[in-house]
């Protein structure tokens, strides 16, 4: 998911950069003097074990890896805001310091898997939540990854290097993270619980996050 | 806050023991992952697209696809790792600490 420089129209990557540095700057105005020292500790958590999760490639039936994003579990633990800047700060680390995406495709790339990923999986968690806990963080996970994919599919399907076949690039990339946002729905499920068991996530933070 | 007042808080040793273990696997998942080829959709739109050629790299990164350069692969693997998560640990708290409540004296 992580999109190399050269793949995105410059006018595309600019104007991402543009909107995502936009949302990641309200988002932290909002949080502005409202976190708590406990919360600043499970956010360095949180984003320090998506890092590492994000590491682990895990070997599929046919022939493929793929590897957790974390988007949803971001949200739901953090809360919507902390959630996108935690997942924000490890795509640029990414980036800049290990070349995993490009540094004028970071905007792109934050985009999909900090504000799509975080937000849309918050949303979905939020809904299905008032009728099945559990049910609604695996939903949350498989719906995150496969509306970030979405919307990298869209930019990419848009692009010239890709011959600008949006269809079939949205296909390939939606309907690809749809298959492994199964992987992604259970991880989610297991680290969200996995916080809860380990004393880190009050109940505050675990029903509406930080700023909701 | 900084990583190491971070670690030395008791209420974070599961936790950063659990980290720890995810940051010890990365050199196993990638043996696993280069047994069987790792290609994501990403991959697989490019190449049927022919937009493979296209990628440039603007930034060679400290350290290249997670790996150290001169070291065996599966170590850089686990350096990367270690030295990618201590960076985004140490960052959360610097940006965590910025946004936190004033009266709390941090």
């Amino acid at each position: 998911m992580h999109t190399p420089d050269g793949f995105l129209h410059p006018w595309m990557a600019v104007a991402f950069i543009i909107a995502s540095g936009g949302v990641l700057a309200y988002a932290a105005r909002k949080l502005r003097g409202t976190v708590t020292p406990r919360q600043t500790q499970l956010f360095g958590m949180v984003t320090a074990s998506i890092f590492a999760a994000q590491m682990l490639n895990w070997p599929l039936p046919g022939g493929v890896s793929a590897h957790f994003v974390g988007g949803a579990l971001a949200a739901i633990v953090l809360g919507p805001y902390l959630g996108a800047l935690s997942v924000a700060l490890v795509v640029a680390v990414q980036a800049l310091v290990f070349a995993d995406g490009g540094v004028l495709a970071l905007g792109a790339n934050v985009w999909n898997m900090a504000i799509v990923q975080v937000f849309g999986g918050y949303a979905v968690y939020r809904v299905a939540s008032a009728y099945h806990e559990s049910g609604a963080i695996v939903l949350a996970g498989w719906a995150s990854i496969t509306l970030a994919a979405l919307a990298a599919g869209i930019q990419l399907g848009l692009s010239p290097a890709f011959g600008s076949e949006l269809i079939s690039v949205v296909t390939v990339m939606a309907g690809g993270h749809a298959v492994l946002g199964v992987g992604e729905a259970l991880l989610t499920l297991v680290g969200v619980r996995l916080v809860d068991r380990l004393d880190a996530v009050d109940s505050e933070t675990v029903e509406g996050g930080v700023a909701a | 806050m900084s990583v190491r007042s971070f670690a030395a808080d008791d209420s974070n040793r599961r936790p950063l023991a659990v980290i720890g273990a995810l940051v010890a696997a990365t050199p196993v998942f990638a043996w696993a992952a280069s047994q069987v080829g790792y290609a994501e959709p990403l991959d697989v739109a490019a190449e049927m697209t022919g937009a493979s050629a296209a990628a440039l790299s603007l930034n060679p990164g400290l350290l290249p696809d997670y790996t150290v350069p001169g070291l065996d692969p599966y170590v850089g693997t686990f350096v990367s790792a270690l030295v990618g998560t201590v960076l985004c640990l140490g960052l959360a708290l610097r940006v965590g600490a910025a946004l936190q409540l004033r009266e709390n004296g941090e």
